[in-house]
């Protein structure tokens, strides 16, 4: 139990270190000066001291949609895979109810851009509702995937499964399904090709065109929910893709936990800095392959069994 | 006569849980119409027939309510007939439904041997003996399919539910779908019990191809009514998929997992009745204030309209499966039963059904866009018309007849295990396995599927933890203290207007795009370019339609075919005597050869002869000249 605390506390912490760590990796290797790791706490602090601004067309929306949006998350992180040998872990929760407390949240996120009748929440909504219609297919074919090769629908269940015997048989569709929600945790976080998160032209904005109008601590409920967000997604490819290191200690066990996550993260910087963002119409060829790909690993597991 | 086994009352509860809130929100809206009396008689037998379809426990008695309860429905719509678009429709309406009825009562005509008045039990008897049961079922595809609006089936319902006044919309959107699905469940399980697996099969792709194409067509519209109308065709397909995994299963001997699909389909059957009839209610109220059907006249209404904007998110939410409303927990159980086809032993099955599986989480996604899209456009934002601005909220009855049906999906949220339950009685009760134990093994906070390697989820403890973790973020927000202030939304420097926001045109407007080639939208772009200058203008106008692809292809070229064909009947009716005298001479040629052909003796050669005299003789004598 105490393991399962400590996890999550952690998870909470690092989470804007993680999203700042993304952006560290990029402006090293575009030769910039870097940005100090903690700059997200910094963020947080400092938009937590000013006033709320509301717009006078919104409604209690928007009021309320920000809490709405963190709560899900923040739900979704106590039930995520356990790090270390023997922690507890939640086990009466399945991986479609993660992908529908996601959706959840997001939801409420495309209501808070259409609240504010400025034209750019309306096209961050829309663009989101158009590519998390697509990502949705994607993740429940996955997540089908993967809980025929752990044996186990429950996230928790199938984490300590791929651990204790990892699907060697199956490596082919096992890859698939890696690759795919690959393409899904970059799609689902709004990261390059599919969305830039640091775009200043409103006009190609998907996530930051749906938060324009927030602002003080309803700005900081959003990033935090962001952050987690990708927490979620990166422990997620973590436990159930990258399944070793959790017989080791749990000291060691945790911190090779960790680095798994940085390497993700690393991943996602790499990715950012050798691609150009896509067209939103392109879009639906990066996430029609991930749907490919998450058949191909039902059709192999099926057919080849492998 | 009648009969009342846990089936029937397990639909006779779903009919009074839709009817209670609508009587109060139909006292509400009785003000806002002219032929009250004719509404009022037609009303209340509508309701009258749908019970007696439910409970009647003969074919006679089930075939008189069903064309009373059409009919009642057929004259609903024409309550407000004002214009040339509702007679239309109700038109539509009567023809499709008898469509159907033709096919239900040859059903019943070979099912029951001609007497109408033997009991169901005694039908299954009769059809055990018939050498093609394929075809009964068929009939009853086309029967009960064409009412709930199944594709291809489909067409009329975003063109009569719409029509009719809001209540009735929501009662027959609510709940006489669900008699269609009662009819499915009690004709398949009493009279035509053993079945192929090609039956399940058949309906696993109904069920498929309608949720995607109700889906798709709802996020195209603007006529809110007519997008719910939409929906509906998507959460029929979304009942018959897990029908359609139940009869598989049934039929492939997997019974466990077959109760439970069907529980899914029942449980289903509820959910939707509850939201789809609270979002033709809320979208009744919004038009009742706005007098337009057009959800671009709309906007801001959640300030106007506080508790129709309340409960009509909580339907939204839950239509679009999300945890934890009742919406999201069956499509949960539908796409345990999905999985649970890895049990099958049949390859190309497990490899079909995840194409089913994709159909649905593709459904989930586009009805979250579709649903984000009708509420946010409408009661969010600014107004977008003056009768917009000048709305309020509805009157007292109506709000109560919103709250109750708000209650009931809450219910459906929180007392899910006994629910569930009931259904599993009932399905006992047709002979099929409980699993009631299976899926709450350990209590009632857990629910789990029943398949191998299947999922959990507990409603309860997900809904607890969602609340009090808003609640406690909410609470702390407070607690801070933070100074708030109002502005204008920044927008550039010019002020934000009703006509600078996002449209419902415009939000759909990437998955309209992407879907281009099923959609083949009809698109109008009129500019009124300043002189000499083609990238300058003062004044334009975008307009989008979208015909169904089904009207497009199918109804409109079996209307072609048949105006093709009454062509040539009328040609031959107008023939001058001679022409007559002709034919008959053709036609008698032609069984003396055909005789000689196919009877007496073949060869090519006379084949090629006397085909060459017919051909010329018809020529010659039949068609003659050109004019």
């Amino acid at each position: 139990m105490i393991a399962y605390l400590v996890t999550i506390t952690i998870l909470l912490l690092i989470a804007p270190i993680l999203l700042f760590f993304i952006k560290v990796l990029k402006m090293r290797m575009l030769y910039k000066k870097p940005v100090s790791l903690l700059q997200g706490y910094r963020n947080v602090a400092k938009l937590m001291q000013k006033e709320t601004l509301i717009s006078e067309e919104a409604s209690g929306m928007t009021r309320v949609a920000p809490f709405l949006v963190l709560s899900p998350l923040l739900v979704t992180l106590f039930f995520l895979p356990p790090v270390v040998q023997g922690a507890f872990y939640v086990s009466f929760v399945d991986a479609f109810t993660i992908t529908g407390l996601i959706a959840l949240s997001t939801f409420f996120l495309m209501l808070l851009g259409l609240d504010s009748a400025s034209a750019f929440g309306g096209m961050g909504s829309s663009r989101e509702a158009f590519i998390s219609a697509l990502v949705e297919p994607a993740m429940i074919l996955t997540v089908f995937s993967v809980s025929m090769m752990a044996g186990d629908l429950g996230v928790g269940q199938a984490g300590v499964n791929l651990a204790s015997h990892f699907p060697k048989a199956h490596m082919a569709s096992f890859l698939f399904a890696a690759i795919s929600f690959f393409i899904l945790l970059i799609a689902e976080n709004g990261r390059i090709p599919v969305d830039n998160p640091e775009t200043h032209l409103e006009l190609t904005m998907v996530h930051e065109a749906m938060v324009l109008d927030i602002t003080g601590v309803y700005l900081a409920i959003i990033e935090t929910a962001a952050s987690v967000k990708f927490v979620i997604f990166a422990s997620l490819f973590a436990s159930l893709f990258l399944p070793f290191g959790m017989q080791y200690a749990p000291p060691v066990a945790f911190v090779l936990f960790l680095v798994k996550l940085f390497m993700i993260a690393a991943a996602v910087a790499l990715i950012e800095v050798n691609t150009a963002k896509l067209r939103l119409f392109k879009v639906p060829n990066l996430l029609g392959i991930a749907i490919v790909f998450a058949f191909l690993s039902l059709i192999t597991f099926y057919v080849l069994g492998a | 006569m009648f009969q009342f086994d846990t089936l029937s009352l397990v639909f006779t509860s779903l009919i009074v849980l839709g009817v209670v809130p609508n009587l109060f929100y139909s006292q509400g809206y009785l003000s806002h119409l002219k032929r009250k009396g004719h509404y009022l008689l037609h009303y209340t037998t509508f309701i009258a027939s749908m019970l007696g379809v439910v409970i009647s426990a003969n074919a006679l008695m089930f075939l008189l309510f069903w064309e009373l309860m059409s009919l009642t429905s057929w004259q609903l719509i024409l309550t407000e007939a004002k214009e040339k678009r509702t007679v239309d429709a109700a038109r539509f309406y009567f023809l499709m439904t008898h469509f159907g009825f033709v096919f239900l009562l040859l059903f019943f005509l070979i099912a029951t041997d001609g007497d109408l008045e033997i009991g169901f039990a005694a039908m299954h008897g009769i059809v055990a003996k018939f050498a093609y049961p394929t075809l009964l079922f068929f009939f009853l595809v086309l029967g009960f399919l064409s009412k709930a609006g199944a594709v291809p089936l489909h067409v009329w319902l975003p063109y009569a539910h719409p029509e009719a006044p809001s209540p009735v919309s929501a009662l027959m959107s609510g709940v006489m779908l669900k008699v269609a699905i009662y009819g499915m469940f009690r004709f398949l399980f009493d009279v035509l019990y053993p079945w192929p697996m090609e039956w399940g099969v058949l309906i696993l792709v109904i069920g498929s191809l309608s949720s995607l194409i109700g889906v798709l067509y709802a996020l195209s519209e603007h006529d809110i009514k007519a997008l719910l109308a939409n929906h509906s065709i998507e959460n029929i397909g979304i009942i018959l998929m897990g029908f359609g995994m139940g009869m598989i299963f049934e039929s492939m001997g997997l019974k466990i997992l077959s109760s439970f699909a069907f529980i899914a389909a029942l449980f289903h059957t509820f959910n939707h009745m509850s939201f789809k009839s609270l979002l033709f209610m809320g979208a009744g109220s919004v038009l009742y204030q706005t007098h337009t059907k057009n959800i671009e006249k709309y906007g801001g209404l959640i300030k106007a309209m506080p508790v129709t904007a309340m409960t009509f998110l909580l339907a939204s939410v839950s239509i679009s499966a999300l945890p934890p409303t009742n919406g999201f927990l069956s499509e949960w159980m539908i796409f345990q039963s999905m999985l649970g086809s890895s049990h099958l032993d049949n390859t190309s099955l497990k490899l079909a059904i995840p194409f089913a599986v994709f159909a649905l989480a593709m459904t989930g996604g586009l009805a979250i866009a579709c649903f984000v899209k009708a509420y946010g456009i409408t009661f969010l934002g600014l107004h977008r018309s003056t009768n917009a601005k000048h709305a309020h909220e509805v009157n007292a009855w109506m709000r109560t007849g919103m709250l109750l049906m708000a209650a009931v999906i809450i219910s459906l949220m929180l007392f899910t295990p006994f629910y569930i339950g009931w259904f599993d009685k009932a399905l006992s009760s047709l002979g099929h396995l409980s699993v009631y134990g299976r899926i709450f093994p350990d209590g009632i906070w857990q629910m789990h599927s029943v398949a191998m390697h299947g999922g959990v989820v507990s409603p309860l403890v997900l809904l607890g933890a969602l609340v009090s973790v808003t609640a406690l973020l909410m609470f702390a927000y407070r607690a801070l203290r933070v100074k708030e202030r109002i502005h204008r939304t920044w927008s550039c420097g010019y002020r934000t207007s009703t006509r600078t926001q996002y449209s419902a045109t415009g939000f759909a407007g990437p998955i309209r795009r992407f879907f281009g080639w099923l959609y083949k939208p009809d698109e109008h772009l009129t500019k009124q370019h300043i002189e000499g200058y083609s990238s300058k203008f003062s004044d334009s106008h975008y307009e989008v339609h979208v015909k169904p692809l089904f009207e497009t292809t199918l109804y409109d070229s079996v209307g072609r075919a048949v105006n093709w064909v009454s062509y040539w009947v009328y040609r031959l009716a107008h023939f001058e005597q001679t022409r007559y005298a002709a034919m008959i001479f053709n036609l008698m040629l032609g069984v003396l050869f055909s005789y000689r052909i196919f009877a007496h003796e073949f060869s090519w050669a006379t084949l090629v002869l006397e085909g060459t005299v017919m051909i010329i003789s018809i020529k010659i004598l039949i068609i003659g000249e050109e004019q």
